[in-house]
């Protein structure tokens, strides 16, 4: 039996997935099937364009222990492709039900699609440098990180079966405690409209107050390289935009003291409009930007941020 | 105890090139290294051979140019190296380089802690470790920023996004690191020139005994290109910085950004 299947733990990502979900199965003339550990969210993935919910229902409140249970599902429902939801506790499952059912696995999808019969899927390589494009062994799993695709529309009319599943836990001896949410100091870049960015460039400390000063003018978020958050703490670790970071698509992305790194760059290249400032014209973020300005960032910020307040 | 470090030996993706026009990738002058995140797994791994009087090896899968980063990952303090020697490794996927390792693991017999970076520098696949604990049949623990031994048992604390979550598992387990868990040391002359003298056993890629098909790469790469960047690149150089800012406010606002 062939078929998609879509799982994530989380119902915004599980609706994003249907978006390819749907599109590959039509493609392929086959059918969606959607596994959910919510079985309150049947009725909204079946109006996103799910054929069939198998909701699975468990003693364990811990996603990360449904993998042996999804990839037994898998076995016995073969479908050509499983597409799962790319949060880190979908990457961790993804990759534990790989190990169990010995299938293939392309995490970070940028894109997958049907062509010429077969699934095809898209991610970068060499930390942002490259794009692998894959053709996909039957029963591959394909994670796509949240916001890759819109939201599947909903359509109430739609029609699907649902199955209960009781799922089995294996008995490992995980034992999970200590959950803590992480409390943000600033807004979510990922949804920033604008977004002001430093890097090393910067001096010392105090300089953030230009950063600061600049994101008021343009009503911008603040975000930073890997090393101004890893290395110099300046800012949150959640501030960092790049590969193993942030990943932003905002209007306007503005940098200052940034080289521009390809780990960095593939954080923010979704931009709309990316301007640079920099003292090096060589740096390689000249190459990624709309807009640049060669220049001491320290008589530019200021006089920028003095020509917007006029 | 015993701990297993695994690490991969990559190419060097600041020294990759795209060439302009074919958008092909010009990887002639690029040097290999250990793959980034795996220098936290091998600091890591001897910060709790420290604490625990445990014994490092330090293990990877590559072809005969990885022979190099032997001495590079002992110098960082692992008691001893295993080298799955095989230009398999070249076009090796997740899944077969799961198996390769998983086999060797078995080959070295002993191990309470198996330590992966969260992925790989070079292609970042993000599945190995979870995959060696499957195929093991032992638990794994992935994302952390914190490990704790203690009374067989190893306590991990994971950082997801939007929280944090403390997980304990019985030991032998798999945890996969992220790169905030530690700062690798840089190796002393020392350390270096101690390094030679450590044991590494090398292994051909049909001494661990797989089926054809455990090493035969699931999916068809079709391509691979440089990430064509498509930017106005309008870079004020010349004139005064006030002439540069009014360029850029002037383009700003005709973008209906300001």
């Amino acid at each position: 039996m062939a078929g998609i299947f879509v799982y994530s733990e989380d119902i915004m990502v599980t609706k994003q997935l249907l978006t390819a979900g749907r599109a590959l199965a039509d493609a392929l003339q086959v059918s969606v099937t959607a596994l959910t550990l919510n079985e309150t969210d049947t009725a909204a993935i079946i109006a996103c364009g799910a054929d069939k919910v198998i909701a699975m229902t468990g003693t364990n409140l811990w996603p990360e222990s449904y993998a042996a249970s999804i990839a037994g599902q898998i076995e016995k429902e073969q479908p050509t492709a499983i597409l799962i939801g790319g949060t880190l506790r979908g990457k961790d499952v993804a990759a534990r039900i790989a190990g169990l059912h010995n299938c293939g696995l392309v995490n970070s999808a940028l894109s997958v699609e049907v062509v010429s019969g077969k699934v095809e899927t898209t991610r970068i390589i060499y930390g942002g440098l490259a794009v692998c494009t894959e053709e996909l062994s039957d029963g591959c799993i394909v994670t796509i990180d949240p916001r890759t695709y819109e939201e599947a529309v909903a359509d109430a009319t739609r029609s699907g079966e649902t199955v209960a599943y009781k799922a089995e836990i294996p008995d490992d001896a995980t034992n999970v405690g200590a959950v803590c949410p992480i409390v943000r100091e600033r807004a979510d870049l990922a949804i920033a409209e604008k977004i002001v960015c430093v890097g090393r460039g910067l001096g010392s400390q105090d300089d953030m107050k230009m950063a600061e000063d600049l994101a008021e003018k343009l009503g911008a978020e603040i975000g930073c390289t890997r090393s101004v958050a890893e290395d110099y703490h300046w800012l949150p670790t959640e501030s960092y935009i790049g590969l193993s970071g942030q990943k932003v698509k905002p209007q306007l992305y503005i940098s200052f003291g940034v080289s521009g790194q390809v780990q960095h760059i593939v954080g923010a290249r979704d931009s709309k409009i990316i301007v640079a400032i920099d003292k090096n014209e060589k740096a390689p973020i000249f190459e990624a930007a709309d807009y640049g300005i060669v220049g001491d960032l320290y008589d530019i910020v200021p006089a920028l941020i003095e020509k917007l307040g006029k | 105890m015993n701990i297993v470090a695994c690490y991969k030996w990559v190419l060097d993706e600041q020294d990759i090139k795209v060439v302009p026009g074919s958008l092909s990738l010009d990887m002639s002058r690029a040097k290999g290294k250990i793959s980034e995140y795996d220098k936290n797994v091998i600091e890591e791994a001897v910060l709790q051979a420290e604490k625990h009087a445990a014994t490092v090896t330090a293990l990877t899968f590559g072809n005969s140019k990885a022979k190099q980063s032997l001495k590079d990952a002992l110098s960082r303090g692992p008691a001893k190296g295993f080298w799955v020697n095989d230009a398999a490794a070249d076009i090796a996927d997740g899944f077969v380089t799961a198996n390769v390792l998983t086999a060797a693991v078995k080959k070295i017999g002993e191990y309470d802690l198996i330590l992966f970076g969260e992925g790989s520098s070079d292609v970042y696949g993000q599945q190995v470790g979870p995959r060696v604990a499957a195929l093991l049949g032992i638990p794994v623990v992935t994302f952390a920023t914190k490990i704790e031994v203690a009374d067989g048992k190893v306590t991990a604390t994971r950082k997801l996004g939007d929280c944090t979550e403390d997980v304990t598992v019985t030991l032998p387990a798999v945890i996969t690191l992220l790169p905030e868990v530690n700062k690798p040391r840089i190796p002393g002359l020392k350390q270096v020139l101690g390094a030679s003298k450590k044991p590494v056993e090398e292994l051909s890629l049909a001494a661990l005994g797989l089926e054809k098909e455990a090493v035969a790469p699931k999916n068809k790469i079709k391509s691979i290109r440089g990430y064509a960047m498509d930017r106005k690149n309008e870079i004020y150089a010349a004139g005064t910085t006030e002439e540069k800012v009014a360029a850029l406010v002037s383009s700003l606002t005709k973008e209906g950004l300001l």
